[in-house]
């Protein structure tokens, strides 16, 4: 018997969100420590991984580790059906051939129950290796949105370098070229608005526009992001789910060819 | 050609081994082409009005058509492809192109009276029949591959073995060719359907070497065994023996030496002189060259030299060339998108936790009728 409870729906509406961009099925791992999900995109450039605590629901329970197979899109439909204000709750019985999701409205006055069939997915698990990571950024999710989007603009892949000084962001195309410099706040007033940088060594690497845009529909789920970075290894960028848990998204860096 | 009835048996028993991925999944990766195969291809399907292009003095081009525009897909898709030629044919292949060389006869015989009979539709088919990749088309091809920057292998003997050891190396990271003796000799990934035309919109088919054991439940000897009872091109098979019982004989005997001493001869005759354990060396240990001594570099087109090359007396547009060049360049200029499986290795599907899930839903999939779509109960 598995069953989770959130009372804001909202927060399960934001992490499918964040993460049908990149993803059209995936397993949702549940266990006893709480809920996980790997998946790399179609093309094997980017990999999502979710993990939800059990302690950040307001209720959880799993007997048994259940691996659930889910159609994306389908799963987004079910969670347009509840209210903002809805409580939800997920449901499956050991060896399900169903997920159940009830939303439960405020004071009890409506309930209803969608059961959504699951699939066999056969996916491949990553090991990701522990990383001492060069460089970590830490900045308002929204400014990372923003440079994202506008960058995309001018051209199909966007370089970030990051030295002591602080971050840069740059792109190039036929139109012309943009460069977006954020220093590091000197002052942390309030943390959540604060560029801060911790790095060991500086870090340039060039990433696709495209994978970017889709890791910023992460960004309702928390004020700040962070970007991590080593020479020649993917980038991670994290957003918290306040205290549930997180959501991490890898991407691949474009590389020079070592064969021209 | 191949080994007979394997693609079928591997769908039907082992479906999981192959998976179907567009083309542009494969940006970044180095696959290595079957030359042979695909020069029959183009000279096949190439045609204008039914029938092979060709140059002011009736020089067939077809082959020439096929490579270019295909390599130029796969480079502005992200693929570096290396093609590989096959070398002279192993001895116990005599049989099988003696075969082939009888058929083209009977081919040659039948257009003849189909263009007597002034039958059209029979006249393509028959001329289909004949074609038959000859070294010019390989000279030919090699030369087009220089121009373009794209290098090419010339392997000692079968094309299919050595792309296999660039495989296994690790050089590349697939064979593309429809041939499935490239997983008789070992490949780890094959791909099927590579170089078919954009306009046929087939999805590419990717076999794994390793699911299709597991799935067929054999060990890499075995399943040389099982390919040479399907029927191989180096030697004969034994007659009254399909894919079904070849599979039940090896996994009771688990090798031919064994089946040998058990069948009944009487009710299947054993080819006189059954040469099998030659072929099964074929297979294990293939003329090669040591893939660490080959060195694959792409280079810049050469632009006006593929314009001196294709147009001219071979009738290509000039500006369609020079186009095609320009992209070729392009391609090269522009990075790489690294692939995130290069950077975390894949963990084996079996962990604990899945295990458990697994084998629980085992027993609950038999009872369920299957043909309900991709989703729970489907028997897998």
């Amino acid at each position: 018997m598995f069953e989770a409870r959130l009372v804001q729906s909202a927060i399960l509406k934001k992490v499918l969100e964040a993460i049908k961009d990149l993803l059209t099925e995936a397993t949702f791992d549940c266990s006893d420590s709480g809920i996980q999900l790997q998946a790399m995109d179609n093309a094997h450039v980017s990999l999502v991984s979710l993990n939800l605590r059990s302690d950040g629901f307001d209720k959880y329970r799993c007997d048994r580790n259940l691996s659930m197979g889910m159609n994306l899109g389908n799963m987004t439909k079910i969670m347009k059906c509840a209210g903002a204000e809805d409580t939800v709750t997920m449901k499956a019985q050991d060896n399900a051939d169903v997920v159940a999701f009830m939303f439960e409205s405020k004071n009890q006055e409506k309930v209803s129950d969608y059961e959504m069939k699951l699939m066999n997915l056969d996916q491949e698990h990553l090991g990701i290796p522990e990383t001492d990571y060069s460089c970590i950024v830490k900045m308002p999710s929204q400014e990372f949105a923003r440079i994202c989007r506008d960058l995309s603009q001018f051209g199909e892949s966007m370089a970030i370098s990051c030295t002591k000084e602080g971050v840069k962001f740059s792109s190039a195309g036929d139109i012309g070229s943009a460069n977006i410099k954020l220093a590091q706040t000197a002052n942390v007033d309030a943390e959540e608005e604060a560029v801060v940088i911790e790095m060991q060594e500086p870090v340039s690497l060039t990433f696709a526009c495209r994978y970017l845009n889709s890791f910023t529909k992460a960004t309702p789920l928390s004020a700040q992001v962070q970007l991590s970075m080593s020479a020649d290894v993917p980038l991670v960028v994290e957003y918290k789910i306040g205290e549930l848990g997180h959501i991490r998204y890898y991407l691949a860096p474009k590389i020079e060819d070592e064969d021209n | 050609m191949g080994i007979l009835g394997l693609s079928k048996l591997i769908a039907d028993v082992a479906p999981s081994a192959v998976k179907e991925k567009d083309i542009k999944h494969y940006f970044g990766r180095k696959i290595a082409i079957d030359a042979s195969m695909c020069l029959y291809q183009f000279l096949i399907a190439v045609r204008s009005e039914g029938a092979q292009l060709t140059s002011i003095d009736g020089e067939t081009t077809s082959h020439l058509m096929g490579i270019f525009y295909r390599t130029l897909r796969f480079i502005e898709q992200g693929i570096k492809p290396v093609y590989v030629f096959d070398g002279k044919p192993p001895n116990l292949k005599g049989g099988e192109l003696a075969k082939r060389a009888e058929k083209r006869d009977e081919a040659q015989k039948a257009l003849e009276v189909a263009e007597a009979a002034g039958n059209t539709e029979d006249i393509q088919k028959f001329n289909r029949r004949l074609v038959k990749v000859t070294k010019q088309h390989a000279e030919d091809s090699k030369q087009l591959l220089k121009l373009m920057g794209v290098p090419y292998i010339d392997a000692p003997c079968e094309a299919e073995a050595q792309c296999t050891a660039l495989v296994q190396s690790g050089k590349v990271f697939a064979t593309a060719t429809e041939d499935m003796d490239a997983l008789t000799f070992g490949c780890n990934v094959l791909l099927r359907r590579m170089t078919f035309s954009e306009a046929r919109k087939m999805p590419i088919q990717e076999i794994h070497y390793d699911k299709v054991l597991e799935g067929l439940e054999l060990n890499k000897d075995e399943f040389i065994d099982l390919c040479i009872m399907l029927g191989c091109d180096y030697t004969d098979s034994i007659r009254g023996i399909g894919p079904k019982r070849a599979m039940e004989l090896i996994k009771t005997h688990r090798s031919l030496e064994k089946i040998l001493e058990n069948l009944d001869t009487n009710k299947y005759p054993v080819p006189t002189d059954w040469n099998y354990k030659q072929a099964r060396i074929l297979f294990q240990e293939p003329e090669v060259m040591d893939p660490n001594n080959i060195e694959l570099k792409w280079s810049d087109p050469d632009e006006e030299g593929l314009v001196n090359f294709l147009c001219g007396d071979k009738q290509f547009n000039e500006d369609r060339v020079r186009n095609g060049s320009k992209k070729l360049l392009k391609a090269r200029g522009t990075s790489t998108q690294g692939r995130l499986d290069s950077f975390f290795k894949v963990l084996p599907s079996t962990t604990p936790v899945k295990r458990k899930a697994d084998d629980k839903k085992t027993p609950a999939k038999k009872g369920k009728p299957a043909g309900r779509g991709k989703f729970r109960g489907k028997a897998k």
